[in-house]
């Protein structure tokens, strides 16, 4: 396999270090395809920083780069902050 | 929404280990207001080293909550850089850092119901393993089916007490083991493929939820098989682990 991702799982506890509210039941509306999924079934890719990117059309969702003094995160499409467990916004 | 304290790294202290197989190992332990999880979640962890060098890891939570400590189980990755200190050296009275629990997509608690559709490849097992102890602890007879892939009996997690487990109502547990079967076994020798979902069930018009875990490749081939089947995308809760160095 070379497509090495995971998923958004991964970086949940990074994200809700920062956001404190917990990201992978949180829906995110690709502003490129229109689907709408969550945090948690996004593709992560792993290097100098991560990208997680739309499971449907690969667009780039949420750049986050981790350095000495800060994290930063670059988020692109819509969020919504939804009930455990809920399937859409 | 869900309010949670946030998370902050705590000192995590081993109460014992166990080991699980020749190349796995589960730590017990103790962490210091701990605020409870969920079954499914997960923690992070960090050691230090004395020069200040750290390294992370994510591990998914083995026990139940009702437990009254934290366990992880840790797989070795050869020339991994975190997994063989965990699994080969780590000992009881060691510290380290976790901060968690984490992850509220890949979770389940009795009172969410069912089915349930466990699937897990090698070590993906572990999260499942946390939410079949804790339907276990409270006794719930919720129909579930459980599917795990191992490439041999050697790597098996958890398997006696799976074993132990299964005469409880509504639970079934199926073994498929891709390269070196135990002696003796007439169950499934392949990979997890359509007619292995069909014969295991629900059927997709049974509204199971699916839980599945494993590699990204074994994960990605599961969902697809499910949702070809029928089953709801929406329903099926995918947890993809993958080459981050071990």
């Amino acid at each position: 396999m070379t497509d090495l991702h995971t998923d958004g799982n991964g970086v949940a506890g990074l994200l809700e270090e920062i956001l404190a509210v917990e990201v992978t039941t949180m829906v995110r509306k690709c502003q490129s395809c229109g689907d709408r999924q969550p945090i948690a079934a996004h593709r992560a890719y792993r290097g100098a920083g991560v990208v997680l990117r739309c499971p449907s059309c690969g667009d780039v969702a949420v750049r986050i780069g981790v350095h000495a003094e800060a994290v930063t995160v670059e988020w692109r499409g819509t969020y919504a902050i939804a009930q455990t467990g809920s399937g859409s916004p | 929404m869900t309010r949670r304290a946030p998370v902050v790294w705590r000192t995590a202290t081993v109460r014992g280990v166990v080991a699980e197989s020749p190349h796995a190992r589960t730590l017990v332990l103790d962490v210091p207001e701990w605020p409870g999880h969920r079954a499914g979640q997960h923690v992070d962890l960090r050691l230090t080293a004395e020069d200040g060098y750290q390294a992370q890891r994510s591990y998914s939570i083995a026990s139940a909550p009702e437990l009254d400590a934290l366990e992880i189980t840790v797989e070795l990755i050869d020339d991994g850089e975190v997994s063989p200190y965990l699994v080969e050296e780590v000992r009881p009275g060691d510290q380290f850092e976790v901060r968690g629990p984490i992850g509220g997509h890949f979770t389940w608690s009795v009172p969410d119901g069912g089915p349930l559709l466990l699937i897990g490849g090698g070590s993906g097992l572990v999260p499942l393993m946390s939410m079949l102890r804790h339907r276990a602890a409270r006794r719930s007879e919720v129909e579930t089916r459980v599917l795990v892939s191992a490439r041999g009996a050697e790597d098996a997690l958890y398997r006696d007490e799976l074993a132990s487990l299964e005469p409880s109502a509504g639970l079934h547990v199926a073994w498929t083991f891709t390269r070196t079967p135990p002696p003796g076994w007439t169950g499934w020798a392949r990979r997890v493929d359509a007619a292995m979902l069909a014969e295991l069930g629900p059927g997709p018009d049974a509204g199971a939820r699916s839980f599945v875990c494993g590699p990204t490749p074994f994960v990605e081939r599961v969902a697809e098989l499910l949702v070809e089947a029928g089953h709801d995308p929406r329903a099926i809760h995918a947890e993809r682990f993958g080459p981050t160095g071990g």
